[in-house]
């Protein structure tokens, strides 16, 4: 490429990414330790995970029947048989300075995620997606606190062996708000299939290669389909270090303005790796080409081949996102944003359903889309806080689809305090006095009380303030004595003013 | 003990009752041994103390062994003569001045010594053989998935089990009637050896055996060697056994492809004595990698950086194909020879060494003669299969062992025929 075409050309990025996603299970993928989080490090170890001499890994079936789920979710090829390798490097929070990966025989191969961007759907294909473990994590300590710039370091190895799937996209990724869009999908694919808690502490870890490429090097013209020789001759960074979908997506902005500047001003992009620094909003040079490793793969001898063909069969999984907002639209006559916003989580989908099986299901989704998310939104919290007193909610939309109290009261005074408080619906009503039966009652009972003493009316409306407590009396006997007479004194005050 | 056979003597009691209840056991020091040190002979776990008991070990105790001392061996296995522990060589009590063999020298010396009634020991290549060989005793390499490697410090795990030594056949087999069986903590184990009754298999029987002798494994021996062998042949042939010549053409390559494999097992393996969670930690100042490699400097030998250097190069980019890709292609055709050869004859004999002891110090200098000393036993690795070694005389006043190798599994038979030498 000339320089001069650079200048005149409109540049087109090109993205792809590789996700780790670590798999929600009760123990570690080799041992039989806990993947719980724990504040003591190095707790939740023993010779396995510590890579103590001797030990051995055994493989933890619920971490494959994760990826099974995933590859079943990505619709991707899940061979006969797969297999482990070890990857060679040295570093201080790899105990065994090798990781057990999978190399030319991964679970899942040849997949794709279909992703909503800006209004279209486009096909992310997943080259591959393979199982791991995690290494343990490293804590920088005094100097500057940096990788590089710390007095020492910690290792704590509580990490060490918690399962992780590596999800290998093709570089079809064009701007970084379309990263975004696919892990916010994937993100929520996963939670569906219940083998990821996108609440967990580095749960979701990104590397993303980028490249910038000449349109005029398109041969197709269409950027969404760019040939592997114009991928090959543009050098791309590989920017680690993006822990989520928000993160991606400033990483990446951040470093597609670098690439271009440089183009732009005529300058070689190195190939090289990146480390995104979060709490700068830059990303700085960690290695360069020359330096690229060797990783030395051969196979895992501790862990004989893997036969999964009959899992794939066996494992079922639940209806995902995308074909369940499709069924919410058919099946409850919603739109498509209310679809959108009742399939976000499996637990927000999920619970809309129990109350639309219910109660009307536009009701239900006004209540579970609008009033309950939205007062959730507003205090940063997530449906999962609810756990256990979702049936509270639903009482509460019972109360309103069986007009006990007032659309208006459950969403301003019962829900807001069934949040801020932590009470129950019935007692805030309770207490509240919001009851729209017992106020019509009483309502009720001064209208008849006006109707039947016209004599003591025409007593009160001649000035004789005491006839009121006459009328206040009657009152009080027709609601057997549960009205508060203050209050009926105000009610037939405001009638008989009318 | 003028032999140097044991690193750490300290007794551990086991059951009070049990098929091995009394039995004294010297346990190699590359297994972990919980509460007591397990050196592997290296410098660099001069003072690990392992937390768990390597699974053999628990099963030793059940069956109430005492292990009475951690044996001497190959720095992490890697030698033919037991010259490679950084604490020093042993003295062969069978023939004093020579090498025990190796890699677990240690063990095989215990019971030549009569220090202890049986011993465990490791083979890779040859490493329970070749000791056996050299001191005049009975070892045994189990079927590659027999026996638990959980708690034996890897040196080239796709090679290695843990096996007995005894001074007859029917004591090797009751040790591994203990030790053999599946394990849950070992992916790779089977459960072949679940109701093992070896022991039961040491009758001496070898009325129409039929015995394969590769003639491979006999060009270049020693003279003496050969002798002794056919002297043992022709003992077995008086009781009613058989033989004839079979051929393995794949095994001049079997050496190559040995060392290739386990070079490059044990560059990984050995990957994690880095100083940071145990083992030797060098004061050095610098970066974690600086430190690393200082740490490595100091606590590994010359034998073992040797080897680590050739695997890490031989899985190389650019070079993995050429090696380790080739190696294990030979692999898998020295399998196939077995099987062949083992369609044709119960068993296949040969001299476990095609050598009698070398004298201390001799081989030191040079690594390829030790390779080279391998040829007979490591291709039994190579093909995952069951072999032991049995006293079959001496040449020269020297110790000659006989290499009887089985199919996968076949440890019954291999026990009945060695029996009736041992």
């Amino acid at each position: 490429m000339t320089a001069q075409t650079v200048q005149q050309g409109d540049l087109v990025t090109v993205i792809g990414l590789e996700v780790h996603v670590q798999l929600e299970t009760d123990t570690k993928i080799f041992c039989g330790c806990s993947t719980e989080q724990t504040d003591e490090p190095n707790e939740n170890v023993c010779p396995v995970c510590l890579g103590l001499p001797g030990a051995l890994p055994v493989l933890n079936e619920a971490a494959v029947e994760a990826a099974v789920k995933i590859g079943k979710a990505i619709d991707a090829d899940i061979p006969e048989e797969t297999r482990f390798h070890r990857k060679n490097y040295y570093y201080p929070d790899l105990p065994k300075n090798f990781q057990i990966t999978q190399y030319d025989e991964p679970i899942c191969a040849d997949g794709d995620l279909e992703v909503a961007v800006e209004g279209d759907r486009r096909t992310v294909t997943i080259e591959r997606a393979h199982l791991e473990e995690d290494p343990g994590s490293l804590q920088h300590v005094g100097g500057g606190g940096g990788i590089d710039s710390a007095d020492y370091t910690r290792v704590d190895y509580n990490r060490a062996g918690t399962p992780l799937m590596e999800i290998v996209t093709a570089p079809d990724f064009r701007s970084p708000s379309e990263v975004r869009a696919f892990l916010a999908e994937l993100e929520e694919v996963l939670e569906y299939l219940g083998v990821f808690d996108a609440e967990r502490d580095g749960s979701l870890r990104i590397d993303a290669n980028l490249s910038i490429i000449p349109e005029a090097e398109i041969e197709s013209g269409d950027v969404t389909d760019i040939g592997a020789d114009a991928l090959a001759a543009a050098n791309r960074t590989e920017v680690k270090n993006i822990s989520s979908h928000k993160g991606a997506e400033k990483a990446l902005a951040y470093e597609e303005t670098r690439q271009k500047n440089a183009i732009q001003r005529g300058r070689a992009v190195e190939q090289e790796t990146r480390h995104w620094d979060e709490s700068r909003g830059i990303t700085v040079s960690m290695r360069s080409k020359e330096e690229e490793k060797d990783y030395r793969y051969f196979e895992e001898a501790d862990l004989p081949p893997l036969r999964v063909s009959g899992w794939k069969e066996e494992i079922a999984i639940p209806e995902l996102p995308s074909a369940r907002r499709e069924r919410f639209q058919a099946e409850y006559g919603l739109n498509e944003e209310a679809a959108s916003k009742l399939t976000s989580t499996k637990q927000v989908a999920d619970f809309y359903e129990d109350v639309a099986g219910e109660f009307d299901p536009d009701l239900a989704a006004t209540w579970v889309a609008d009033n309950l998310l939205g007062e959730l939104n507003y205090r940063d919290m997530d449906i999962v806080e609810l756990e256990g007193r979702l049936e509270e909610v639903t009482r509460l939309v019972e109360l309103v689809a069986e007009d006990e109290i007032t659309a208006k009261n459950a969403h301003e005074t019962v829900l807001r305090g069934m949040l801020d408080d932590g009470e129950a619906p019935d007692e805030i009503v309770e207490e509240e006095g919001l009851g729209k039966t017992d106020e019509d009652e009483v309502q009720q009972a001064v209208v008849e009380a006006i109707d039947e003493n016209p004599d003591a009316v025409d007593d009160y409306e001649s000035g004789d303030d005491g006839a009121i407590n006459f009328l206040v009396g009657q009152v009080m006997q027709k609601t057997g004595g549960s009205a508060d007479p203050g209050d009926v004194n105000q009610l037939l005050r405001a009638e008989l003013e009318q | 003990m003028s032999e140097n056979i044991y690193i750490t003597e300290e007794r551990i009691d086991g059951a009070d009752d049990g098929p091995l209840a009394g039995t004294t056991v010297a346990v190699k020091d590359n297994i972990s041994t919980e509460g007591v040190r397990t050196t592997c002979g290296s410098r660099m776990l001069e003072e690990y103390v392992p937390p768990y008991d390597a699974t053999v070990v628990k099963r030793l105790k059940d069956a109430g062994a005492i292990v009475v001392g951690k044996a001497n061996m190959d720095e992490f296995g890697m030698g033919t003569t037991n010259e490679t522990s950084y604490f020093g060589s042993v003295d062969n009590p069978a023939a004093p001045g020579h090498v025990p063999g190796g890699s677990s020298g240690g063990s095989a010396a215990a019971v030549a010594a009569g220090e202890a009634d049986v011993a465990l020991g490791t083979d890779t290549g040859g490493s329970i053989r070749c000791p056996a060989a050299f001191c005049g005793v009975v070892g045994i390499k189990p079927t590659y998935g027999l026996v638990s490697r959980y708690g034996l410090v890897a040196y080239g795990n796709s090679l290695e089990q843990i096996g007995p030594f005894a001074n007859n056949v029917e004591d090797a087999a009751a040790l591994l009637d203990v030790i053999a069986g599946s394990d849950e903590r070992d992916a790779t184990t089977r459960a072949e050896g679940d109701d093992a009754t070896y022991a039961a298999a040491a009758t001496g029987d070898v009325d129409g055996l039929t015995i394969g002798v590769p003639t491979e494994l006999l060009e270049g021996a020693d003279e003496g060697v050969v002798d002794t062998f056919w002297d043992a042949i022709a003992d077995l042939e008086d009781r009613g056994a058989e033989y004839h010549e079979v051929s393995l053409p794949s095994v001049e390559h079997a050496v190559e492809a040995y060392y290739v494999i386990a070079m490059s097992e044990a560059s990984s393996n050995l990957a994690r004595f880095d100083g940071v969670r145990y083992g030797h930690s060098a004061d050095a100042e610098g970066n974690w990698n600086e430190t690393f490699a200082q740490t490595r400097k100091e606590g590994f030998g010359d034998e073992v950086k040797r080897r680590i250097l050739l695997g890490t190069y031989a899985l190389s980019a650019g070079y993995h194909d050429k090696y380790y890709k080739k190696a294990q292609d030979a692999r898998a055709w020295v399998k196939q020879d077995f099987d062949e050869a083992l369609s044709e004859a119960d068993v296949l004999a040969s001299p476990t060494m095609p050598v009698p002891p070398f004298e201390l110090g001799e081989s030191l200098d040079d690594p390829l003669q030790m390779y080279l000393a391998d040829a007979n036993t490591v291709p039994v690795n190579l093909a995952d299969l069951p072999a032991i070694s049995v006293p079959a005389g001496e040449t020269d006043g020297l110790p000659v062992g006989l290499q009887l190798v089985g199919p996968a599994f076949g440890e019954e038979r291999l026990i009945r025929a060695a029996s009736a030498l041992a």
